[in-house]
């Protein structure tokens, strides 16, 4: 690997972490079309930072053009507030026009800078090891380096600092209110620290593939975990995966890097939605089917405590009686039998000590309206899932 | 004997986008009532709440918490919203729901330790749910979620507890935990207010009353005022219900 190799995916992965943190609090807020807002408006605040300091990695273009993020959010806010439109509606009025604004500006004054409309939409990583940043005549490394790595330090102290804040008033802003820790600070907080991240990634990856950072690593992790820290730090290892794995997709292909790296994120994310072992669409589809075997074993066991009479007990008699399919029959009668429920003598099925425990103890929960506790009660009862 | 007031409320009055939805309300609140506030959608009921914690700006009006206003008693108030205003799919567990109660007292930027995950973790055995503090709060029951709200309020060690329909969508046996826990804290002293739909319940389980309907209608003690008279005001048609004796 050359310096410049490692160097590109050095970036990428900062810009992917720095979007990470950020994204994973976006998401949980619904609030992932807003990236998708201040990613595109930042650029007239990045075009008029240029023309005043000349330098895309300038902290002053940065925070000019982070503040046209959150004005982004703000008009956003008040058109919302107006009654008028919705919010999706809102997002969509302002940041094409604003984008726009950009977009003239470049055409009119910028033609003969360093600032294109490619580069805009999709970044220009390849490049980034060329501009180094110099101290005193000495190379330090490339200018965006370090200035998402600035970017990513800020954020992260922030995070650190203001983590209890963040969790509080993105659950239930109506307690973080009453407790003191006013939702608005916070909000704007965390929309500033978007905005500014974005306009840093913003150089590297462009205005569509930030998006793609900040929202595809959080919603991904969101289907894997159920602990916020957690769901943050897997956020941060896809977006760093994404961002490596994508170089090296890009250096086969010989394509856009930003563009390997979302498309490598979009993937991952078809793969966790597809396998992640709980929320994952097929594991969805066989706990929904195991439930409807295990419901017709408890109903099935509710018939057989209902029920003396050998007749009703009776293993044909099941089919037409509790009218299922002979298959399904077959499937339940199995499981019933695997987990010790019943036995079956001369056909004769009747329930074992264990069965009636079982049965017993779920009519209870029936009773009391507690169904929720017979599924743990199956932990205790089945050797056997359905 | 003069009651201390808990909460003092004066010509409050509250809009959204210029429509007003409480209208110049004054009201007192007796310290250590179990109070119900009653009156149909749209009445008003939920805004009068949060106007009082500070969360909706009111156009006019004031309000005092044992005689200062909000911003300086915090520490003294307790609020369970309503259930349906928070994500319950939320990355997040029982016990940390709970242990956010404690945030108030510990203030910007400080992590909870051991002594708020304690407190938390005994404010969930109160409310019959310390077996249940590792459960991501998704899979809890609609009657545990609202226990586990109950749970974060008292975590909080308030003296006036404030809850918007906790008894929405729970089953009887939550319901009757719920009342019991809110008694309990009526005999320690604290004052609860409550709004509440089922009218039915409120001889029962409440000793105060506010009828609101954007206006103040009527408020003081259940066996004073709840009446049909004041039904009737509040609700706008004939209303009756029979009142236990």
């Amino acid at each position: 690997m050359s310096s410049a190799q490692i160097e590109i995916q050095l970036i990428a992965s900062l810009v992917a972490v720095a979007c990470a943190i950020p994204g994973t609090f976006l998401v949980l807020r619904k609030m992932a079309m807003i990236s998708d807002a201040i990613s595109h408006s930042i650029l007239p605040g990045i075009v008029v930072g240029f023309f005043i300091t000349q330098d895309l990695n300038s902290p002053l273009l940065i925070l000019l053009a982070a503040l046209t993020g959150v004005v982004t959010v703000v008009l956003v806010e008040y058109i919302q507030k107006t009654g008028l439109v919705k919010e999706d509606t809102a997002i969509g009025l302002v940041f094409p026009v604003l984008f726009s604004i950009g977009v003239l500006m470049i055409a009119k004054k910028a033609n003969d800078v360093h600032l294109d409309i490619d580069a805009v939409l999709v970044g220009e990583l390849a490049l980034a090891p060329f501009d180094r940043l110099l101290i005193s005549g000495v190379d330090v490394g490339p200018k965006a380096l370090w200035v998402i790595g600035v970017i990513l330090i800020i954020t992260i102290v922030l995070l650190l600092a203001f983590f209890k804040e963040l969790k509080l008033s993105t659950f239930d802003k109506g307690l973080a209110a009453s407790l003191g820790f006013s939702p608005v600070i916070i909000h704007y907080g965390l929309m500033t620290v978007s905005s500014i991240t974005t306009v840093g990634a913003f150089d590297a990856v462009g205005a569509i593939l930030v998006v793609a950072l900040m929202i595809a690593p959080a919603a991904t992790a969101y289907l894997l975990t159920t602990d916020l820290k957690k769901m943050l730090s897997l956020s941060i290892l896809f977006g760093v995966f994404s961002a490596i794995a994508g170089y090296w997709v890009a250096h086969q292909l010989d394509a856009s890097i930003s563009g390997s790296i979302t498309t490598v994120l979009g993937f991952l994310f078809l793969l966790v939605y597809l396998f992640a072992p709980s929320k994952g669409v097929f594991a969805v589809m066989y706990r929904e089917k195991q439930q409807r075997t295990e419901v017709s074993l408890l109903t099935f066991l509710l018939h057989l405590k209902n029920h003396d009479e050998e007749r009703e007990r009776h293993v044909n008699h099941l089919n037409e009686h509790i009218n299922w399919q002979k298959v399904r029959s077959k499937t339940v009668l199995d499981l019933a039998l695997k987990n010790n429920m019943i036995e079956i003598n001369k056909n004769i099925v009747s329930l074992t000590v264990k069965g009636n425990a079982f049965t017993t103890q779920a009519i209870d929960y029936i009773i009391t309206n507690e169904d929720a506790q017979i599924e743990d009660m199956k932990d205790d009862f089945f050797l056997f899932r359905g | 004997m003069k009651q201390n007031i808990a909460v003092q409320v004066d010509d409050l009055t509250v809009a959204y986008n210029y429509k007003p939805v409480l209208w110049d309300i004054d009201l007192e609140i007796p310290e250590g009532v179990l109070m119900a506030i009653v009156g149909p959608n749209g009445a008003g009921k939920s805004t009068l709440i949060k106007s009082i914690l500070g969360i909706l700006k009111p156009i006019a009006g004031s309000v005092r918490i044992y005689g200062k206003s909000y911003e300086k008693q915090r520490s003294l108030v307790a609020y369970v919203p309503q259930k349906g205003s928070v994500d319950w799919d939320f990355p997040t567990t029982a016990l940390d729901v709970v242990t956010m109660g404690t945030y108030g007292s510990l203030g910007w930027i400080k992590r909870p330790r051991q002594k708020q995950k304690k407190a938390a973790l005994e404010a969930l055995e109160k409310v019959g749910m310390l077996a249940f503090k590792s459960r991501q709060i998704s899979q809890l029951s609609g009657g545990q979620q609202q226990r586990i709200f109950l749970a974060r309020a008292l975590v909080q060690d308030a003296a006036i507890y404030f809850m918007d329909e906790p008894f929405q969508g729970v089953d009887a046996t939550t319901e009757i935990a719920i009342i019991n826990i809110l008694k309990e804290l009526r005999k320690a002293g604290k004052t609860v207010i409550v709004v509440h739909h089922d009218l039915q319940t409120v001889p029962e389980y409440f000793d105060w009353v506010t009828f609101l309907n954007v206006k103040k209608i009527a408020t003081g003690p259940v066996r004073d005022i709840f009446n049909d008279d004041n039904l009737t005001k509040t609700y706008g048609i004939n209303y009756k219900v029979s009142i236990q004796e």
